[in-house]
């Protein structure tokens, strides 16, 4: 909202506050100040007329001239000046010695290049009028020696562009903000007066019959019939006035309305009392099909939720919102029939929204005028009408309903004030900056020892009815700038730290010491992005209200996101060994949504080339990987057992495996060659991806530390070699579990047993059969006891290569 | 013999220092101390010399004994030392760059998460998260926003469809899904979880909001709120922890001041400036961060605590805009470029 100072002026007098004081002052009461323009002059001390009597050039400077200058208090002055616009005998702006210019600049006594120098001659940009710099500023009236600057040019005017936030509609206005100042500088106030008398016997109303058919959204509405107003343009004053605050001024009257809108913040409406028909003013809703054509030449529909005035055939205002122009005051007006209404902000807003129409008069009745408003805001606008344009009241108001009233009183004792604060101030204190609020604040006793507080809360104050409400109002007077620093009050933490934080803590370590990058996306993606990596579900995650096409679904995986980098990077020319992002992710399952925490990596396998080649990623790199995020996330290592990832879709046929049950699930591996060929990837791309039901989380992470510890034989162990002749698609875990059930089997009932088993070769291809592979196994064996003899050793060894020949595999010699 | 020693010690010397090879040193031992050797010549000679003369003979033997003991073990180690080094060849170039080099790094925004939760950690608050997709009761109704509110509008947060129904984010009954425009909804779920207070989390993650990305705007951003619940919570302690943070994650230097604004989940509300004049970046002007207050005794009710009894603060901060401010980065978008060259400038 734009604050004229100038006719903030009007109701507490600012005059000894500089620019800058009410600056901070509006900032440190709650209304952010987002611009600050003076027009014209600002307020000056020792800036005033002087005339160059003698100019001499600079000894040691070019460009500067040394001038002697009179401003008419009989002492002549040397000034050093670096125009060239002037000649001897022009009277120019000069600041003298003291003077304080735009920008905080103060005039000194001081030597520039060695000269004396006592104030200075000013240009119209040094003295924050506009932006000519092209030399001094020449005062061609030639006005009187030692006039003061802001008697040669009066008129200025600073206006605060600020911000009233939506719980203080009564801001809305130059008496509430001016209250506000008031009460922050504790300044006295001044309303403005009422002269005009309203006199019963005058003539009837202009117009027949008021009805208020829709009571709850209009509670209160009040019409005054002004009579032979004549209808021009504004004086200067009340024209300048709504110039300041960007309003444009329309003609007399209606500009009354909208400076009274601006002063008091009830909008009002004037409507020509000769257009409305049928001598009717109805406060209706409107019907369903009606049509309105609104000031701002828009024919609207209206519907019958939206509250309208209306004459006896049509609406002629949408209630709060916009008039019409069918009732419009134009030059030809002679009688005005003056609105003043309260309407629920609810169905103003509704109202407004649905027509897409906000207005100063809507955005005010939305956040809530003072309800008991009306009667001073409408005589203030008859005052103010016929002032300007003449005429005269004819006859009494036309009233339906009555002011609305709230009535809140608030009680509180002091030492609730105190314990909300947390430290001390005194009832006195209390009680004289709320009353400079204009709350009344009264007492009464809570008991035969204490008092308490009850405050009357005015009728324009909406915010106020909590105890709580009366702590902020304290402390936006009171100065926040008073809170006395403290120490933290810190106790031992109250819990851990949430599983996905913990998990997201871990992994990115583990990924970053590994030499990747963290990326960071954004989880809205575009219909067929989305569906590329969910066919069956994406639609599910379509948003209600996407703003734009590249953003209308939630992800369903990280991955896309990161290809995205990837692809970016690589055009980019940068090397680097991998991207991850750790995010929420979105599926569908069992009928319904869920979301999930998920970890996605990218290894890309073509790196920049190097003076030495590295070891190229490959399938294992990603799922050793994906096996310790596993670990992190708490899932134990017995636990996780890979498998070939069937009907992989965007991953590459039999380069890739999951693991996965319904509280998460993994997968990792080369993504799909095709797929990542049509982005326009160079090289291959290996994938991780994990996603976990938070709950999954909180079940595997939050059990403190659990491990069962096994005791170490300190016995040493026998190892044996076997090499198993398999078929070519068997699974390396699944000759192992035989291998390792076989050995069992073999130290049934001995005092050692099979410790651990490691593959130790693969081998395809020559000298073996067609389709069929060697995999070769080292087997430990270890007894808790004593060292074992090559004997049972061999027997048990023997033992278990017959049972694993049952079970199917040869063994090689 | 004496001189004879001297002289077999002064030759092994000799010959011991031309050797670099096993071989070659074993040749050289042999013809010392082999069976032949010289030194093994002198000790067979003693049982020759007369019985008076034996004892200062064999001590003679001794020390010369031990001196080339102690040559043969010196030649022998430098031989195994200098085989040991031929293996891992000459001197590498330290200053060549590994040959897949790269610097891993956390981005930007996720380090001043975990700063910021640090820091709250030593004040006494633990991480709580919550879901993304939210629901209107937990993002506004319970925070006190009333119906008409305008930040409820489709036109400023996105809604998921009528039909959709989330297993994991639980409703209150059967208001519609949105994605939450403030972390503040963590603070309610975390209250209701909590059932009594105390309660002090601080609560980091995503926000969403409808609106065009630009230069400081984004769909899209994170956030971290901070929630403290206890008996006698006040202004001044809400005061002393943004001064705390600010100090710690600034330096002492830093200032903060408030601003009386408004939030409806709050009162009274502020507004947080700091002030931080040693930081270049920065400059000499308050610089607006995040908005603070104490709890509105509404959400109280709404998460069934007596606001009678507890009082509380919360505060919450831009994560973007302090990593801009702290960084420098000018423009929002380049955190979700992921541009390596920009991640790894915070490594």
């Amino acid at each position: 909202m734009k604050l004229s100072l100038s006719w903030l002026n009007k109701y507490v007098d600012l005059s000894s506050k500089s620019v800058d004081e009410i600056a901070k002052a509006l900032v440190q009461i709650g209304f952010e100040v987002e611009g600050v323009e003076t027009h014209g002059l600002a307020k000056f001390e020792h800036v005033v007329v002087g005339e160059v009597l003698q100019r001499d050039q600079h000894p040691n400077a070019d460009r500067l001239g040394v001038c002697r200058v009179d401003v008419g208090d009989g002492t002549i002055r040397q000034i050093v000046c670096g125009a060239s616009n002037y000649v001897v005998g022009d009277r120019v702006p000069v600041a003298l010695v003291g003077a304080v210019l735009p920008g905080g600049f103060e005039i000194k006594k001081s030597a520039l290049r060695g000269v004396d120098s006592e104030g200075m001659m000013c240009s119209a940009r040094e003295l924050g009028m506009g932006e000519d710099h092209s030399g001094l500023l020449i005062l061609t009236e030639r006005p009187e020696l030692g006039t003061p600057i802001n008697d040669v040019f009066p008129g200025a005017d600073t206006v605060y562009d600020i911000e009233v936030t939506p719980n203080r509609p009564d801001c809305l206005s130059y008496v509430g903000m001016a209250r506000e100042l008031a009460a922050y500088f504790d300044l006295s106030m001044n309303y403005p007066d009422i002269v005009t008398e309203m006199e019963l016997e005058k003539a009837p109303s202009l117009v027949g019959e008021l009805r208020v058919d829709v009571p709850d959204t209009c509670p209160h509405y009040r019409g005054y019939s002004i009579r032979g107003v004549k209808i021009a343009p504004s004086p200067d004053w009340l024209a300048s006035a709504l110039k300041s605050v960007g309003l444009r001024p329309i003609n007399n009257v209606v500009d009354v309305t909208n400076y009274v809108l601006m002063e008091l913040g009830q909008p009002l409406h004037a409507f020509d009392a000769a257009k409305i028909r049928g001598g009717k003013i109805v406060v209706r809703n409107a019907e369903a099909g009606e049509k309105i054509t609104t000031l701002d030449g828009k024919e609207r529909a209206l519907d019958a939720s939206m509250m309208v005035i209306a004459d006896a055939e049509r609406p002629l205002v949408v209630a709060g919102v916009m008039g019409s122009v069918d009732a419009e005051v134009d030059d030809s007006t002679v009688d005005i029939f003056l609105e003043s209404a309260y309407f629920v902000p609810v169905s103003v807003r509704f109202t407004a929204r649905k027509l897409g129409l906000s207005t100063d008069s809507s955005y005010r009745f939305e956040r809530g005028v003072d309800p008991q408003g009306q009667e001073f805001a409408a005589m203030r606008a008859i005052d103010l009408i016929l002032e300007v344009a003449g005429g005269e009241l004819a006859g009494t108001p036309q009233i339906a309903g009555e002011p609305v009233c709230l009535n809140r009183q608030i009680e509180f004792t002091g030492d609730y004030m105190r314990k909300m604060l947390g430290f001390d101030v005194s009832d006195e204190s209390i009680e004289a900056v709320l009353s400079r609020l204009e709350l009344e604040v009264g007492h009464f006793a809570l008991d035969e020892m204490r008092s308490a507080f009850r405050v009357d809360v005015p009728s324009f104050r909406v915010d106020l009815e909590r105890p709580i409400d009366l702590v902020e109002e304290f402390l936006r007077i009171y100065g926040t700038d008073k809170i006395p620093s403290a120490p933290v009050l810190s106790n031992a933490l109250v819990g851990g730290d949430d599983p996905m934080a913990v998990f997201s803590r871990g992994a990115a370590n583990s990924l970053s010491a590994r030499g990747f990058a963290e990326c960071v996306n954004y989880p809205l993606r575009a219909a067929n992005d989305a569906g590329l990596w969910s066919a069956t579900d994406a639609e599910k995650f379509a948003l209600h209200n996407p703003l734009s096409a590249e953003q209308s679904h939630l992800r369903p995986s990280v991955l896309p996101g990161l290809l995205d980098n990837l692809l970016l990077n690589q055009s980019r020319g940068n090397d680097f060994a991998g991207l991850y992002e750790l995010g929420r992710v979105f599926r569908a399952d069992k009928g319904k949504l869920w979301e999930f925490f998920s970890v996605g990596l990218l290894i890309p396998a073509e790196r920049a080339h190097a003076w030495r080649k590295a070891e190229a990623p490959d399938f294992y790199t990603a799922s050793a990987i994906a096996l310790d995020l596993l670990r992190i996330g708490g899932v134990k290592a017995e636990a996780a057992n890979l498998r070939p990832l069937k009907a992989p879709g965007l991953w590459q046929d039999g380069h890739c495996a999951e693991f996965a049950n319904p509280a998460f699930s993994m997968r990792c591996g080369l993504l799909d060659l095709a797929m990542t060929r049509d982005l326009g990837i160079k090289g291959d791309v290996y994938a991780v991806e994990i996603s976990f039901l938070p709950a999954t989380l909180e079940k595997n992470l939050s059990g403190g530390v659990n491990f069962k510890y096994k005791a170490l034989s300190q016995q040493p162990a026998a190892t044996r070699d076997i090499a198993l002749l398999v078929p070519s698609a068997e699974s390396a875990a699944k000759v192992g579990s035989s291998l390792t059930k076989a050995a069992r089997e073999a130290t049934k009932g001995a005092e050692f047993e099979l410790e651990s088993l490691r593959v130790f070769d693969l081998y395809e291809g020559k000298g073996l059969p067609e389709g069929m592979k060697s995999l070769a196994y080292t087997l430990t064996f270890r007894s808790p006891l004593r060292t074992l003899t090559d004997a049972e050793v061999n027997a048990a060894f023997e033992k278990t290569q017959e049972l694993v020949a049952k079970a199917g595999y040869s063994v090689r010699a | 013999m004496e001189e004879e020693l001297k002289q077999i010690v002064a030759s092994a010397e000799q010959s011991l220092a031309g050797v670099s090879s096993m071989p070659q040193f074993e040749a050289v031992k042999a013809s010392i101390v082999g069976p032949n050797g010289s030194f093994t010549g002198v000790r067979k000679n003693l049982g020759k010399l007369p019985k008076e003369e034996r004892p200062a003979a064999g001590k003679l033997i001794n020390e010369a004994k031990d001196k080339i003991d102690a040559l043969l073990l010196s030649t022998m180690e430098a031989i195994r030392r200098a085989e040991l080094a031929a293996r891992v060849g000459p001197a590498v170039d330290v200053t060549l760059p590994a040959p897949a080099a790269a610097t891993g790094s956390r981005h930007l925004i996720m380090q001043i998460r975990e700063e910021l939760c640090a820091i709250m950690h030593r004040a006494g608050f633990a991480v709580a998260e919550g879901p993304e997709v939210e629901t209107e009761f937990y993002c506004f109704d319970a925070l006190n926003t009333p119906p008409e509110h305008p930040a409820r509008a489709e036109q400023d947060t996105y809604y998921l469809p009528e039909s959709a129904v989330f297993g994991n984010v639980s409703r209150k009954g059967a208001e519609r899904y949105l994605l939450r425009t403030h972390t503040s909804t963590v603070q309610i779920r975390e209250m209701l979880k909590t059932k009594e207070p105390p309660v002090r989390i601080v609560s980091p993650g995503r926000c969403y909001r409808r609106d065009t990305t630009d230069a400081t705007h984004s769909a899209s951003f994170h956030q971290i709120e901070c929630l403290a619940v206890d008996e006698g919570v006040s202004v001044k302690d809400l005061k002393a922890i943004l001064d705390y943070v600010f100090k710690s994650l600034l330096g002492k230097e830093s200032k903060v001041r408030f601003r009386p604004h408004f939030f409806p989940y709050t009162e009274p509300s502020f507004e947080v400036d700091f002030y931080s004049g040693h930081l270049p970046k920065v400059g000499k002007e308050w610089v607006e961060i995040g908005g603070c207050g104490m709890v509105d005794p509404n959400v109280f009710t709404s998460v069934g605590y007596d606001p009678e009894k507890w009082s509380g603060y919360a505060f919450g901060f831009g994560l973007e805009r302090i990593a801009m401010i702290l960084s420098g980065v000018d423009d929002i978008r380049y955190f979700y470029q992921n541009d390596v060259r920009f991640l790894s400038q915070f490594a």
